[in-house]
C-alpha cells in the first residue's frame, strides 16, 4: 500500500513526515511558551545597554534588539501571549457561533433568525475593522482582542455549524429519537451534536491558526496588547522601524509565526481529511459553502 | 419581474445592513472612556472648565442619539465633521486619502484575480501537474504567510540586499504581495470548481459532438463558472481591507488606513469613525451588488 493510502485510511499507525514534524514544531512551540519563565532568565522587557542591537551571543542566543532586549526571550514570552489570545478568541469565537448559535437554533425560528442576523451584521466587518473599533471602545489590551478574534470568526464558524445542524436534523436517527419523546434540547446534545464533533474539531483547526495570525496583524498595526506585552506582531512593529538597523530582529519572530501557522495549517489540513471525508464534495452553485468550510481568506 | 424580486430584497438588505454597521460603529466610538478632550488635556493642560467648554463646542455634551442622528444627517451630504487634531474637514482628508488605498486596492485585487484565473484556466487546460503543484503552493503561501511578514521580507531583499526599487512609498511591492494572496486564497477553489464544470455532463456531450475547445470554454464552461468567479471576486474585494491596511503602514502609504490608524493613536474620533463608515458601507455596497448580481445571473442560488 501506498504511504498515501496508510494516510488515507485515518488510523494509520506510521505518520506522513510532514505531519509529524508539524506536530513536533506545535508541540515546541507550545512548551517554549509554557516554560517560557523556566527556559530563560532574561526578562522581554530589560534592557541590556551594554549591547543593543546585537547578533547571536553566548548570553543573547538570538541576540539583541535595537532597544537591547533579549529576542529569544521575547518571542518565548510573546508565543505566551500570541497562544493564550489565539486560543481564547477561537473559544469564543466557538461559544457565540457554535454554543449560541446551536441554542438559537433549538429554541426556535425566532431566536435562529435574530441571531442569524446578529451573525450576518458582523460578518460584513473585516476582523481589523472591527479591532479597530473596539478598541477604540473598550481601550488598548488583551481583551478587546479576544473579543474582535471572537466576533470576527463566530460567523465562519455559526454558518457551518448551521450547514451541518440542517443537514443532521434531517436525517432519519433525529426523527426517531424525536419520535421516542426526546425533547429538543435532548436530541440536540445526545443525537445530533455527536454527529458535529467532527465539524466542529475540524473548524476549530481552521480557525487557531487564523485567529493567531489576526492577532499577530492587530499588534502589528498597534491594536494590540499593550507595549510591555511581548507578541510576535508587536516585535515585528517595533523592529520593522529599524529593518536596515537589525534585520534579525525583525526576521526572527516571522520566521516563528510562519512556521508555526505552517504547521498549525498542515495539522488542520490532516485533521480535515481524517474526520470529513465528505467536504470535498462542493456543488458549484454553491461555491460560498467552500469558502465556509475554510478554503478562503485568512489575513 | 419574478427574477428581479430577490435582486430588489438583496439590495433592501444591504441597505439594512449598511445602516446598521454604521450605527454600531458610531456608539461604539462614542462609549470609550475618555474622548479626545481629555487627550488634548492631558496633552495642552487644558482647565476643566476649558474642557467643558470645548466638549460644549464639539457636542460632546449632548445626548448620544442626536449626535447621531445630526452626525448621519451631515455625512449624508458628505460632512464627516473636522478632525479633532488637525482642524481640517475629514471629508477632504478622506479625499486626499483616497486614491492611494484605491489604487492599492484595485492594483491587487488585478492581480490576484488575474493570477487565480489565469492559474487556473491553464492548469485544466493542460491538466498539468506541475501547474497544479504552483497552485498548491500559492494556497499554502496564502494560509501560513500573513501579507505583512511578506512585506517585511519583501523590504529586506528587495531593498536593502539588492537595492532595486525605493521600496517606502512605492506601490509595487505591495500590489504584488497583496495580488499573491488574494490569488492564493481563491485559486484552489476556482481550480476545483473549473474541473468539475468541464465534467458537467452538457460539456461532454459538446466535446463528443467534436465542438473546438474553445467554443466549448466560451459557451459551455464559463456561463457555468461565471458565478464562482464573481462570488469570487467579491470575497477578495472583502479580503482586501487588512492587506491594504498593513501594507500601508508598512510601507508608510498616507491612505486611508494609515489615515485610520494615526487617528486611533491620536483618539480622533470623527476621523476613525468616518474611515471605518466609508471602509465598511464600500464592503457592504461591493458584497450588496454582487449578491445582486449572483442571483440575477445564477437562479439556482434562489432556487
Amino acid at each position: 500500500m501506498s504511504p498515501a493510502g496508510t494516510m488515507a485510511s485515518g488510523g494509520g499507525r506510521r505518520m506522513a513526515p510532514g505531519t509529524a514534524a508539524a506536530l513536533v514544531v506545535v508541540g515546541a512551540i507550545v512548551l517554549g511558551a509554557v516554560a517560557a519563565p523556566w527556559l530563560t532568565d532574561l526578562s522581554p522587557l530589560d534592557q541590556d545597554l551594554g549591547g543593543l542591537n546585537r547578533g547571536p551571543s553566548a548570553e543573547h542566543l538570538l541576540g539583541t534588539d535595537v532597544l537591547g532586549r533579549d529576542i529569544l526571550a521575547r518571542l518565548l514570552w510573546g508565543a505566551r501571549t500570541t497562544l493564550m489570545v489565539g486560543t481564547l478568541g477561537t473559544l469564543l469565537a466557538f461559544a457565540l457561533g457554535a454554543g449560541v448559535g446551536l441554542a438559537a437554533i433549538v429554541f426556535g425560528r425566532l431566536t435562529e433568525t435574530l441571531w442569524f442576523a446578529v451573525i450576518d451584521l458582523v460578518r460584513a466587518l473585516p476582523a481589523t475593522l472591527l479591532g479597530v473599533l473596539l478598541i477604540v471602545a473598550l481601550g488598548s489590551g488583551m481583551a478587546p482582542v479576544v473579543i474582535a478574534l471572537g466576533l470576527s470568526y463566530a460567523p465562519l464558524v455559526a454558518l457551518v455549524v448551521r450547514t451541518a445542524h440542517a443537514r443532521e436534523a434531517a436525517r432519519d436517527y433525529v426523527a426517531a429519537a424525536a419520535s421516542f419523546g426526546g425533547g429538543r434540547l435532548h436530541v440536540l446534545v445526545h443525537h445530533i451534536l455527536p454527529n458535529l464533533a467532527g465539524t466542529l474539531v475540524t473548524q476549530a483547526a481552521i480557525v487557531l491558526p487564523r485567529c493567531i495570525v489576526t492577532e499577530s496583524v492587530l499588534s502589528f498595526l498597534g491594536l494590540g496588547s499593550s507595549p510591555d506585552e511581548p507578541t510576535w506582531g508587536r516585535m515585528i512593529a517595533d523592529a520593522s522601524r529599524f529593518i536596515e538597523k537589525a534585520p534579525h530582529a525583525i526576521l526572527a519572530p516571522i520566521v516563528a509565526l510562519v512556521v508555526l501557522t505552517t504547521a498549525l495549517s498542515i495539522l488542520g489540513g490532516r485533521l480535515r481529511r481524517a474526520l470529513d471525508p465528505t467536504r470535498a464534495a462542493v456543488a458549484p452553485a454553491e461555491p460560498s459553502a467552500a469558502i465556509l468550510a475554510g478554503e478562503g481568506a485568512l489575513s | 419581474m419574478r427574477r428581479l424580486l430577490p435582486v430588489v430584497t438583496a439590495l433592501a438588505a444591504g441597505l439594512a445592513r449598511a445602516l446598521a454597521i454604521v450605527a454600531v460603529a458610531f456608539f461604539l466610538c462614542r462609549v470609550m472612556p475618555g474622548d479626545v478632550v481629555d487627550v488634548l488635556g492631558l496633552e495642552g493642560g487644558l482647565t476643566d472648565a476649558q474642557q467643558a467648554e470645548l466638549r460644549a463646542a464639539l457636542g460632546l455634551d449632548r445626548p448620544v442619539i442626536a449626535q447621531f442622528v445630526d452626525w448621519g444627517a451631515q455625512a449624508l451630504g458628505g460632512d464627516f465633521g473636522r478632525s479633532v487634531r488637525f482642524d481640517r474637514p475629514v471629508a477632504e482628508m478622506l479625499v486626499h486619502a483616497a486614491p492611494v488605498t484605491l489604487e492599492l486596492a484595485l492594483g491587487s485585487f488585478g492581480v490576484g484575480i488575474g493570477l487565480a484565473f489565469g492559474l487556473a484556466i491553464a492548469a485544466t487546460s493542460l491538466r498539468s501537474r506541475v501547474l497544479d503543484a504552483v497552485i498548491d503552493a500559492l494556497n499554502v503561501w496564502s494560509i501560513a504567510v500573513p501579507t505583512f511578514c511578506a512585506g517585511v521580507v519583501g523590504i529586506i531583499v528587495f531593498s536593502l540586499w539588492l537595492g532595486w526599487l525605493p521600496v517606502i512609498g512605492s506601490l509595487v511591492l505591495p500590489i504584488l504581495i497583496i495580488g499573491l494572496d488574494n490569488a492564493g486564497q481563491i485559486v484552489k477553489l476556482v481550480r476545483e470548481d473549473l474541473a468539475e464544470a468541464v465534467m458537467l455532463p452538457h460539456v461532454r456531450t459538446a466535446r463528443a459532438k467534436g465542438l473546438s475547445p474553445w467554443r466549448i470554454a466560451l459557451v459551455h464552461v464559463l456561463p457555468v463558472a461565471a458565478p464562482i468567479a464573481l462570488v469570487l471576486s467579491g470575497l477578495v474585494l472583502s479580503g482586501l481591507v487588512a492587506g491594504t491596511l498593513t501594507m500601508e503602514i508598512l510601507f508608510g502609504l498616507p491612505g486611508i488606513g494609515s489615515l485610520m490608524l494615526n487617528a486611533v493613536h491620536g483618539r480622533d474620533l470623527p476621523v476613525v469613525l468616518a474611515a471605518v463608515t466609508v471602509v465598511a458601507v464600500a464592503l457592504v455596497a461591493i458584497n450588496t451588488l454582487v449578491d445582486a448580481l449572483h442571483r440575477l445571473i445564477d437562479p439556482r442560488v434562489t432556487r
